[in-house]
């Protein structure tokens, strides 16, 4: 079960699905697009929160499964562990981090911006160009909704990127 | 000498979603309806011995006559519960790891709804093919 795949044929694979998703299958209803994509996440992660916590012994609190999100899930994932974690200790998390994988590839459309497309471009974004890196991050959210699910927790997670690469997840239980 | 057991995989929303009777004892009808009673019986046991301790192993919770009731808790809140007379616990421990390994296989495959009842044929194999290498005192039947 060690069996690993290149990473660029993973961002190609998400690539592609969101542009498939938001492009083809569900071009005037980009919500309709997002849930899909988010569901996709949803099931992914539950797997995969499966099979990491195999080795490792279970969690007793909230926390320590969050911890494990914030360090093991991520580092299987993108190869570092989440930079900053933060709590209002009623529920809500923000997870940060300052070099997000799957966003250091995105270039912004010259001819919706003026500027050039760069890696670490971080002016403001013209509208459509957020709509279409912020379809990027409903996977991810769903990634961690399905394993913080499959751990006992319960939660919603929204993302927010206001400066590229750098991208906040909000996870929040009820 | 004919041994007992029962195998049952219980998921997080208390449905089981396999059983077998691993045991070589000759099957009899209300002999399995016995020990899926008792295997559900423990299952309130486990709820409560599941939060003190952050092990995936949890050793006998539960005896009843002769027979004893092992059970094995995932992070994701699935229990693998073993009915058996007294066995050896290194074996049983090293059973519930090589299921753990195959059930993971089978929850990875993103046919599979979780929570569903596993209707593999495989699976069935292999997992009787495990209880027979682990369970069984070699040379004893």
């Amino acid at each position: 079960m060690g069996r690993e795949v290149s990473e660029s044929c993973v961002d190609g694979v998400v690539m592609e699905m969101v542009a498939a998703y938001c492009g083809r299958f569900y071009a005037a209803k980009p919500e309709l697009a997002a849930g899909r994509i988010e569901a996709i996440g949803f099931q992914v992660g539950h797997q995969l929160s499966e099979r990491y916590t195999m080795e490792r012994p279970r969690f007793t609190d909230h926390l320590e499964a969050i911890k494990f999100i914030c360090k093991d899930f991520w580092s299987e994932l993108f190869k570092k562990q989440i930079d900053n974690l933060k709590t209002n200790h009623r529920g809500t998390f923000v997870l940060q981090d300052n070099h997000f994988r799957w966003l250091t590839r995105v270039s912004l459309d010259p001819a919706v911006e003026s500027t050039d497309a760069t890696e670490n471009d971080s002016g403001s974004l013209g509208d459509s160009a957020a709509q279409t890196t912020s379809m990027l991050l409903y996977f991810p959210c769903g990634l961690i909704r399905g394993a913080l699910t499959n751990l006992g927790i319960p939660c919603a997670v929204s993302a927010d990127m206001s400066n590229l690469p750098a991208c906040e997840l909000n996870h929040s239980s009820p | 000498m004919a041994s007992t057991a029962c195998f049952v995989i219980v998921s997080k929303n208390d449905i089981p979603i396999y059983e077998a009777e691993v045991g070589s004892a000759p099957k009899k009808e209300d002999l399995a309806y016995h020990h899926q009673f008792i295997l559900h019986a423990a299952l309130d046991v486990v709820q409560d011995l599941a939060w003190t301790t952050n092990a995936m192993f949890l050793r006998s919770v539960d005896r009843f006559n002769d027979l004893v009731v092992s059970v094995y808790v995932t992070a994701g809140h699935t229990r693998f519960m073993l009915l058996h007379d007294s066995r050896s616990e290194d074996g049983i421990k090293s059973f519930f790891q090589e299921v753990h390994e195959l059930y993971i296989k089978i929850f990875l495959n993103p046919l599979y709804l979780p929570g569903s009842r596993i209707a593999s044929s495989h699976f069935d194999t292999k997992v009787r093919a495990l209880a027979r290498k682990y369970l069984y005192i070699r040379g004893i039947y």
